[in-house]
């Protein structure tokens, strides 16, 4: 059995789309490349494929993380060169490269997420950089930041999810548009959508006026735990 | 080309989709889907679904048009389809035009926008998309820069509440034709004659039908017949055919959608038309006769699309397709064809016996979730007079083999309303539905899921029963009762329904003729959208229509027509005779009366 992880960028048409789509996306294209697809035992058998880390919908993203497993030897390049065709031009294959069948799966070992969110035209006037970083100020100043989740038996539950705000900050360049950086605790462990974060920062009176959609989101890199430090997703490879 | 009259700011667009449920329906771009220099064709086409995204990219005469038009490189053709309440309120906000998805240029800029109707429901959807696209509504009222406005499918067999917002209709299948029409329409713009002159010139081909060179006459307020307004077309317009499946085009690159579909699979399909004849079913009689693909082809063509869309599900497509003449042969060269790429096939609906069962048992290696029939009415005498020919022992029999093997529950359609039926028949649903659940606790000591869903008898135009009244609303609803309270009591079934008004205002529009025009109009002003969809339909909209401008709808649905009246839709020429419609709704009567005879 020979796994494969990749990577690839989502570019903003294909935003639109939800996790599943992306999945079966995937699936139709990877089944159009004829690759040797392994696939899981039981009586519906179905590829094997992860995409980590669910991408929330609208939001475009630099490096995304798939693996996959094929039933014989796949070299990388050839997994690129054959595959890269399938795909619609808004997802770009980055790199490839095996994986030991024993390693622990990248999904698992995801922290955290660093996304940008851009201010759209229009608003540049409205805000100020100094008026947002107040604002994102007093929401960090907060202890508790609460949040009502539906959780499975369709109860709510409420998280703080204070501590999933890593870090959150206004970059202002002469010439560009206005833009967050923000790293946000994701993966299993639990995590927070930047589209809450800009929701809060909605109900700042300076912000308001200015959803979330205002804001175009972009998913910069995935972070992973190395030894108690958080590492890009790239850089560990 | 053709100027841009209307330039679309792609900008909007962009930031629209941002704000919208499912962005991805006007997303365009997808697999397969085809995008031309407007200018290096002669004649650019749109094609029209009066629904959801989702819905229309189901639609199987879509994706045969879309590729055969495409295929050609002095044609193309885009889609379009109804946006859904969210987007079509920031499009008006915005002033938006209508765009279609693969330029996103406005419809308007187009020469052929073309309407796929294929229930009566979605016809304000199409009075909404021409007001989107800022189309005149009325074809009388379009410019000659506006685009001829055309349309095709299913309900074109009585296209009158319609006539006057077409330019002209296709009637029947239109693959072999439309790509020459389309050219030929093109020609007749390049030599400078007008809508008026272009609408007369194609108005005496096979199949076409231009509503405004025919005016309906009225005697005493009643039908009386058609007069025609031009010397050119003919009395009765003939439905167009395809010969021979096999040379027909097929599509083998279909787009595949990013979002889930009604029918999200590939499908190929096996024959065309029904050899059953059962007296409601309109599809049984228009599409005859009965043509089937080849053994050969359809393998060739199944592996196709499968090798240019990565499905992994191909469905078996026909109105009846275990009646195809080779199926066993079929199945196991398809199963040998996908056994390494594990492409399931599927059958959409099973006819109740046996030889079905065993059928979708070689079919499904997979799980066995459950398996969908159509006995449509729950006794013998019933079934007997809607010509649908099966014994309580068949279903039996055929539910017994697929329990037997494997499968866990089961999808019964059944209708109400229908010919000669009693509320004993309606209970009847209850008693088998009962029966079913007794005789598998007993034989596997597990319960089945089984899904019950029922129906409204529809009496269609082209039918045995179109001159049928259709079941009043108050008693539609008495009997619906009936089953709601009995299925209450009965566990492990889900019993589902039709929303009663709308049944209503499908027979209205079935039978309908030109005088439901304005009514459609008034409907739409009034708000009505997807009518089809029970959270947008609005019965109280549709009374106030009928209201303002005094129709009764009882007079259109209610109404038992005379054998010697003239129907809405005697100038359309299906294939089969009034004479055989007549002779086959007198045996239903005569089936009926027999039985009662001899009880």
């Amino acid at each position: 059995m020979n796994r494969i992880s990749f990577s690839f960028a989502r570019k903003l048409p294909l935003a639109y789309i939800s996790h599943l789509d992306m999945l079966r996306l995937f699936l139709r294209a990877l089944r159009r490349s004829r690759l040797p697809l392994a696939f899981s035992q039981g009586f519906n058998p179905h590829p094997r494929l992860t995409l980590a880390l669910p991408l929330p919908v609208g939001v475009t993203a630099s490096e995304e993380y798939g693996e996959i497993y094929f039933t014989e030897f796949i070299r990388p390049e050839d997994f690129i060169g054959r595959l890269r065709p399938q795909l619609p031009e808004a997802l770009e294959l980055i790199d490839a490269y095996i994986v030991r069948p024993e390693a622990p799966s990248l999904a698992s070992r995801i922290e955290a997420a660093l996304y940008r969110a851009i201010l759209k035209n229009g608003f540049e006037q409205r805000l100020t950089a100094e008026s947002v970083r107040d604002a994102l100020e007093r929401l960090l100043a907060r202890e508790e930041i609460i949040i009502q989740r539906k959780t499975k038996k369709k109860k709510t539950a409420s998280t703080n999810v204070r501590p999933y705000i890593i870090e959150a900050v206004v970059k202002k360049e002469a010439g560009k548009p206005m833009e967050l950086n923000l790293v946000l605790k994701a993966g299993s462990q639990g995590g927070i959508s930047p589209v809450f974060l800009l929701e809060q920062l909605e109900s700042d009176p300076v912000c308001t006026g200015i959803s979330a959609h205002d804001w175009q989101l972009h998913r910069e890199s995935i972070y992973v735990n190395n030894d108690g430090i958080l590492q890009p997703v790239s850089e560990g490879m | 080309m053709m100027v841009n009259w209307m330039p679309i700011d792609k900008d909007i667009i962009s930031d629209l989709l941002s704000r919208v449920q499912k962005p991805a329906r006007y997303l365009g771009n997808e697999w397969n889907s085809c995008l031309k220099d407007h200018d290096r064709v002669a004649v650019r086409a749109v094609f029209a679904f009066p629904d959801l995204y989702e819905v229309g990219m189901s639609n199987q005469g879509l994706k045969i048009l879309y590729e055969c038009v495409n295929s050609r490189s002095d044609l193309l053709m885009e889609r379009v389809f109804a946006p859904a309440a969210d987007m079509e309120d920031l499009m008006r906000e915005n002033d938006l035009p209508l765009f279609a998805l693969e330029s996103q240029e406005a419809l308007k800029d187009f020469d052929v926008i073309g309407f796929s109707l294929q229930y009566e429901l979605s016809y304000t959807n199409v009075l909404n998309m021409l007001d989107l696209a800022k189309i005149p509504l009325y074809s009388s009222e379009r410019s000659e820069s506006d685009p001829l406005v055309i349309g095709g499918g299913p309900c074109t067999f009585n296209p009158e509440p319609l006539a006057p917002f077409f330019d002209f209709f296709i009637l029947g299948e239109a693959e072999e034709f439309l790509p020459d029409l389309l050219a030929e329409l093109g020609a007749l713009k390049g030599r400078c004659l007008n809508r008026n002159e272009i609408l007369s010139a194609i108005s005496d081909l096979e199949s076409i039908y231009v509503p405004s060179l025919y005016r309906p006459l009225y005697r005493d307020g009643v039908l009386c017949g058609m007069e025609k307004l031009d010397s050119r077309p003919s009395d009765v317009i003939r439905k167009r055919t395809v010969k021979d499946l096999d040379c027909a085009p097929y599509p083998t690159s279909p787009i595949v959608s990013y979002i889930q579909t009604v029918h999200d699979r590939a499908v190929i399909e096996l024959f065309r038309g029904c050899g059953k004849g059962c007296r409601f079913c309109q599809a049984g009689f228009i599409f005859r006769p009965v043509r089937s693909r080849s053994r050969k082809n359809i393998l060739e063509t199944a592996e196709a699309i499968i090798a240019a869309t990565g499905y992994d599900e191909i469905s078996l497509s026909s109105l009846s397709s275990t009646d195809y003449a080779q199926i066993e042969t079929l199945i196991s060269e398809m199963n040998e064809v996908f056994e390494e790429s594990k492409v399931k096939c599927s059958l959409p609906s099973l006819r109740l016996d046996s030889y079905s069962v065993k059928l979708a048992e070689q079919l499904h290696q997979g799980r066995r979730s459950s398996l969908t029939f159509a006995p449509e009415a729950a006794t013998e005498r019933l079934r007997k007079v809607i010509g649908k020919n099966i014994s309580e022992e068949d279903i039996f029999k055929a539910l017994s083999d697929a329990v037997a093997a494997g499968w866990q529950g089961f999808k019964l359609y059944f209708m109400i309303g229908l010919p000669t039926e009693k509320d004993a028949d309606v209970e009847a649903i209850l008693t088998l539905c009962r029966k079913i659940r007794q005789h598998f606790k007993l034989k596997t000591g597990r319960s089945l899921k089984i899904v019950v869903s029922v129906s409204t008898f529809i009496p269609k135009p082209h039918t045995p029963f179109q001159w049928e009244p259709q079941l009043e609303l108050s008693e539609v609803v008495n009997r619906q009762q009936i089953l709601r309270k009995g299925f209450r009591n009965m566990p492990g079934f889900d019993y589902s329904w039709h929303e009663p008004e709308a049944s209503l205002l499908e027979a209205v529009f079935a039978r309908g003729d030109r005088l439901l025009a304005p009514l459609l109009e008034r409907a739409w002003q009034l708000g009505c959208r997807f009518d089809g969809w029970s959270e947008h339909f609005s019965f109280e909209r549709w009374q106030k229509a009928f209201r303002d401008l005094n129709i009764d709808a009882g007079s259109y649905a209610y109404r038992r027509f005379n054998y010697d009246e003239y129907l809405p839709w005697d100038h359309i020429d299906c294939g089969v005779s009034k004479e055989m419609f007549i002779r086959e709704h007198r045996n239903a009567l005569i089936d009926e009366s027999t039985r009662r005879g001899i009880s």
